[in-house]
């Protein structure tokens, strides 16, 4: 399990990373806490010709308020959205999601832009991207875009960034009063990539009626998925056992082919699409 | 509960000696070996489950700069004979496959170069073409007459089968009021050791010889076996020892790794290291596990009395047949657990499949025939509507009637079930929990109790490996273990060892046992392991052997040495030796407190090393005795094979209380305690041995709820990786409550018994049973493992007519 021969940048400058990118093309790949993607290598599923190595670059790692929201780095480590005060009080639902993900060793490695850029779709960092509407912001060479989390995941490793951008910055816009959230999963094994995670915002009227709910799940599909009709559904209902368990009946007409594995049937996720469904829906609403 | 010998050091609480050097990265393991112009190796793999090779193209890997040599099945064999096997049926194999593969992982081609990565970047170049095969990958598929054959040279995949009858199994059927019947599913899992297998080969073409550093665990039992894969002649085959990082069995021989190192290092007279990786540990390391389908019946009485039990075996050995069925006989150990059943037969039906080879796993098999007899166990109760705990009690073996004959000819030692059982009661407030059961049912929440009471046998003897086929076929009948005790001229202890750390406790029990015998503190003495060159004999780690042999070896070791100390002294005290006692690190004239009538072990070692005038005159110098300890209690089988004689006889027992909450909506378990007690005689080390408990119960627990070596339908290996093995971590297992019964065994230096191997042995049924006791609402019976959420919400929603 060593990778083939690869040539290695440690550019300290977000810049000069740009300028490396557009050079190397699609020969390269960004190395960012590597816990995806040297396994990868290792095991020569994937053989880049370079390795743009980002985590010398000062001023990548980061979380910030800004006027409508926070500004996460895209190198911030996976033991920073579980541990930082601003995402704690602000986005709990990202410390939340961050602790199912492996073990305190590999949390301190693995990044935001990365989870994000290898688009597993048993990642909990994604569908928690989409619930909360977040904005990835994208650098290339000479140029920078704006995408949605809706429109990032594209399939399993599959995103709309192109040859020579990198995920720089995610942007978090704050959830509105009267809003709560809750992320829960089931795996086999403590730690271990979700069967499947549903991550849920709920945001509620004065008369606790539903004003807005988000679902977004990983696990039932090549991509996270927004239960947009789920969601739709909810709306103007109040807050009780039994719009949730109609919740828990919607989401399963939205689950078009669920994967079917070792680790879970694809009868089983949708069925556990259901249940957690349920669950994240009721824990949100209790905590507001 | 029994008493207990009183002991100064033996059954003292002290800390680990093996830890330091662990936690500090002091100790060094086969991959720390360096040496100058080493080679580093890697094995290409058969992707497909069953293929003939056709033909091997090396050419352009040959090129490759940095690569020394590129070598085929076909040119290894040159060099090699095929690997060690332990079976009397005509299974070879080689450490590199020479025509066909037989399972998906399979080595090909080894290539040396200057760094492991060139040697994989030349496995990239090898172009193989391949003629593929039907692969043989369901067991009962495989048994067909017409299905293909994992080795053509045999008539059947079905490689070993017989049914062994012990004792009038018909009779005591045919007076049973009941049957009992179960077919239940025990996994293939796999050892996975935190250290994979490795060797370092170093062949000398001047004089002939090679050295070998490698994490073989048997090395002084087995590497004259190994010579003879390398063809050398055993004495020029010199086998270092090296700290293991576990093997749990999976390292008992490692012909293929030491082979393949061995045959590159010969080729070049360089030193080569192969060290595996995860993936070829996982998919081509040979220390996959029993996979079995029994179908199980127990007789008995409507009054709860077992009178026989009948075990039909499939078993999936995989693709080549190392120890032939060891895991099987390893059943007849303990076939009737902790009661009294009148007779037993056991059909086995070994059958080879294509898939990485089933040899040996904590517990053996053991595990799993502990499985299936407390399934039946429950299961009878269930039926027969009287309490499990009960139901045992009623059936335990007394502690009058040990030792005690079982009816394969094998012995228990000695036991107390009762008392382990009420120890386990004593400690699990089960009251508390069938309330709590009662009042959160009433909640929509299910919390269950699994109780079991099962057999931890210890000490195998080497009959086990051949008592299986008929006479006159016989093999080794001993299983020895050596010690060698050395006092310097300055009073300090040395204390050799020559079988390997593997991870357990030989240095801690070795210094408990010299202090105990010469009553010095346990830090007076240093230990070493030697090598095959300076060996004496040894039969290694295995089957929950080491206290037990350790122990016995250091008594013989020690009664030289004192039986020397004493003449010496009385020479020079003018006494007579028969009058001399070890006190306080002083050799004394017995009864005197005066410390002119005693000598200190220094001024004795002084005199022993360096004054040969003060030595009894036909005394030669120095101060060491070696001892080599026998199995203290075995015997053959007889001809008909319907004795076996005693071959595992120090038996210990344990009862584990799981209690759990299943999640009925998701299928997920949560432990809310989990009470183990175990009886392994005279502990020797509490928490070496508790160690020992809390671990195996890991492995137990990953059994019943996570592992499983998963195979497709074409033969592909599907737990290639731990991401696809789910092997659990520490967030998996519950906090586990130990604690120690003790009956001392009457065959064994201090009352010992092993003691490795029973957590392993005894949590699955604990944990299936706590299971199913939640679901009983449901009427779920659990006859298959590993008990996925997936398969419980199946089952409940089955049982709900969904
Ligand atoms: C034992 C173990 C358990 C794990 N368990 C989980 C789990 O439960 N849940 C989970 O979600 N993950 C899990 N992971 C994966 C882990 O969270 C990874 O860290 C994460 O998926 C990738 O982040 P990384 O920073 O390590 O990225 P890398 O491995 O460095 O890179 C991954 C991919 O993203 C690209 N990339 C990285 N950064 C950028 C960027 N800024 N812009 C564009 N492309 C970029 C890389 O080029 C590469 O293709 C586990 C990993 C291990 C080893």
């Amino acid at each position: 399990m060593k990778p083939p021969n690869f040539h290695y940048f440690a550019p300290t400058a977000l810049e000069d990373a740009l300028v490396l990118l557009a050079q190397h093309g699609a020969e390269a790949r960004i190395l960012a806490g590597g816990q995806s993607l040297v396994p990868q290598m290792n095991m020569r599923r994937v053989r880049p010709a370079t390795l743009i190595d980002i985590n010398r670059i000062a001023n990548l790692a980061y979380v910030q308020p800004t006027t409508t929201g926070i500004a996460i780095g895209a190198l911030t480590r996976t033991t920073t959205l579980e541990h930082d005060a601003l995402i704690g009080s602000r986005q709990p639902l990202i410390a939340e999601a961050a602790r199912y993900i492996g073990y305190p060793a590999i949390r301190n490695r693995g990044t935001l832009g990365g989870s994000l850029a290898h688009a597993d779709p048993n990642a909990e960092l994604p569908p928690v991207m989409l619930a909360l509407n977040a904005e990835i912001e994208v650098r290339q060479h000479g140029s920078s875009r704006t995408i949605t989390a809706a429109n990032f995941f594209q399939g399993p490793a599959k995103t709309s960034l192109t040859t020579g951008e990198l995920i720089s910055e995610v942007r978090i816009p704050d959830l509105p009063p009267g809003a709560g959230s809750a992320f829960i999963e089931v795996s086999r094994r403590e730690g271990g990539y979700a069967i499947v995670g549903v991550a849920a915002v709920v945001v509620l009227n004065a008369d606790r009626s539903i004003a807005e709910a988000r679902v977004a799940l990983c696990g039932v599909g090549p991509t996270p998925l927004r239960a947009t009709q789920t969601e739709q559904g909810s709306i103007g209902q109040p807050a009780n056992a039994h719009t949730w368990a109609a919740a828990a009946t919607a989401v399963q007409h939205e689950i078009i082919n669920p994967p079917d594995d070792l680790h879970g049937s694809a009868d089983y996720r949708r069925h556990l699409a259901a249940v957690l469904v349920e669950r994240a829906l009721t824990s949100a609403a209790a905590r507001i | 509960m029994t008493t207990t010998p009183e002991f100064k050091w033996v059954g003292k609480d002290i800390k680990r000696r093996e830890d330091p050097s662990l936690l500090m990265g002091t100790a060094k393991y086969t991959n720390d070996v360096q040496l100058p112009g080493m080679l580093h190796t890697a094995v290409l793999r058969s992707p497909y489950a069953h293929a003939r090779i056709i033909n091997i193209d090396t050419s352009a890997a040959k090129q490759l700069p940095g690569v020394h040599v590129v070598l085929t099945g076909r040119e290894a064999a040159e060099i090699l004979n095929p690997v060690p096997a332990f079976c009397a049926e005509p299974v070879v194999e080689h450490a590199i496959a020479i025509e066909k593969v037989r399972y998906a992982g399979e080595a090909v081609v080894a290539v040396a170069a200057d760094t492991r990565y060139i040697a994989e970047d030349a496995l990239d170049l090898i172009n193989i073409e391949w003629e593929l095969l039907p692969p043989v990958v369901d067991m009962l598929a495989a048994m067909q007459p017409d299905a293909p054959l994992v080795h053509e040279n045999l008539k059947s995949n079905v490689v070993f089968d017989h049914t062994f009858v012990f004792g009038d199994v018909a009779a005591d059927f045919a007076r049973a009021d009941r049957v009992i019947k179960r077919r239940l599913r025990w996994p293939r899992a796999t050892a996975a050791p935190m250290e994979p297998s490795g060797a370092v080969c170093s062949y000398d073409p001047g004089s002939g010889r090679m050295e070998v550093w490698s994490n073989t665990n048997m090395l002084n039992f087995v590497a004259w076996v190994i010579a003879s894969t390398l063809k050398l002649p055993p004495h020029m085959v010199n086998f270092n020892p090296m700290y293991v990082g576990g093997s749990f069995g999976s390292k008992h021989v490692l012909g293929k790794v030491i082979g393949i190192a061995g045959a590159l290092s010969k080729m070049t007279g360089r030193p080569v290291k192969f060290m595996e990786d995860r993936i070829d540990n996982l998919t081509a390391n040979d220390s996959h596990a029993a996979d079995r389908i029994y179908d199980a019946a127990l007789a008995l009485t409507n009054d709860g009395t077992f009178l026989s039990v009948r075990l039909n075996t499939f078993d999936d050995y995989g693709a080549y047949f190392m120890f032939a069925i060891a895991g099987n006989t390893n059943v007849m150990a303990q076939a009737i657990g902790p009661y009294k059943i009148n007779s037993v037969e056991m059909d086995i039906k070994a059958i080879l499949t294509n898939k990485n080879q089933q040899t040996v796993f904590r517990g053996a098999g053991s595990d799993v025939s502990n499985w299936v007899l407390e399934r039946l166990v429950d299961a009878a109760a269930d039926e027969l509507g009287i309490d499990g705990i009960e139901l045992r009690r009623h059936n335990f073996i007394q502690p009058d009637q040990f030792p005690y004959k079982i009816p394969t000819g094998n012995y228990y030692d000695s036991g107390n079930y009762a008392g382990v059982l009420d120890m386990a009661l004593a400690n699990a407030q089960l009251d508390h929990w069938r309330a709590e059961q009662v009042r959160l049912r009433s909640e929509g929440r299910y919390i269950g109790i699994g109780l079991v009471s099962a057999q931890q046998r210890s000490t195998y003897s080497a009959t086990e490996f051949w008592f299986h086929n008929p006479a006159p076929a016989s093999g080794l009948t001993t299983t020895p273990e050596s010690v060698r005790i050395g006092i310097g001229p300055t009073g300090g202890f040395n204390a050799t060892l020559f079988s390997t750390f593997w991870g357990n406790s030989p240095e801690t029990v070795v210094a408990q046992a010299i202090a105990e015998e010469f009553d010095v503190d346990p830090s007076d003495v240093n230990i070493s392991y030697e090598s095959t060159r300076h060996g004496l004999p040894s039969a290694g780690p295995g089957g929950s052997r080491l206290t037990v042999m350790l122990s016995g070896a250091v008594r013989g070791a020690a009664t030289k040495v004192k039986d020397k100390m004493f003449k010496i002294a009385a020479h020079l005290l003018e006494a007579n030796a028969d009058d001399m006692e070890l006190r306080a690190g002083r050799v004394w004239v017995k009864g005197l407190n005066d410390e002119k009538y005693s000598l200190s072990i220094a001024d004795i070692g002084m005199k022993a090393y360096w004054h040969k005038f003060d030595l009894p005159p036909d005394m030669e110098s120095g101060l060491e005795g070696s001892f080599t300890y026998d199995h203290p209690f075995s015997s053959p089988p007889n001809a008909e094979r319907t004795d076996l004689g005693a071959f595992y006889p120090m038996m210990g027992n344990a009862v584990h209380i799981a209690i759990v909450e299943v999640d009925v909506k998701t299928g997920k378990v949560a432990f809310l305690d989990f009470i183990a007690v175990h009886d392994v005689g005279t502990v020797m080390n509490p928490r070496a041995l508790q160690g020992q408990i809390r671990g195996g119960i890991a492995q137990g627990i990953g059994i019943a709820l996570l592992e499983e070596m998963r195979y497709g339908p074409d033969g592909q290996n599907l737990s290639s990786t731990f991401n696809d093995y789910l092997l659990p971590s520490t967030l998996d297992i519950p906090n586990i409550k130990v604690f120690h019964h003790v009956t001392p065994s009457p065959f064994t230096t201090y009352g010992v018994k092993g003691g490795g191997e029973g957590g392993r042995m005894v949590a699955p049924p604990a944990v299936t049973r706590a299971i199913e006791d939640a679901l009983t609402p449901f009427g779920i019976q659990i006859s298959e493992l590993p008990i996925t959420p997936e398969s419980i919400v199946k089952a409940i929603a089955a049982a709900n007519g969904a």
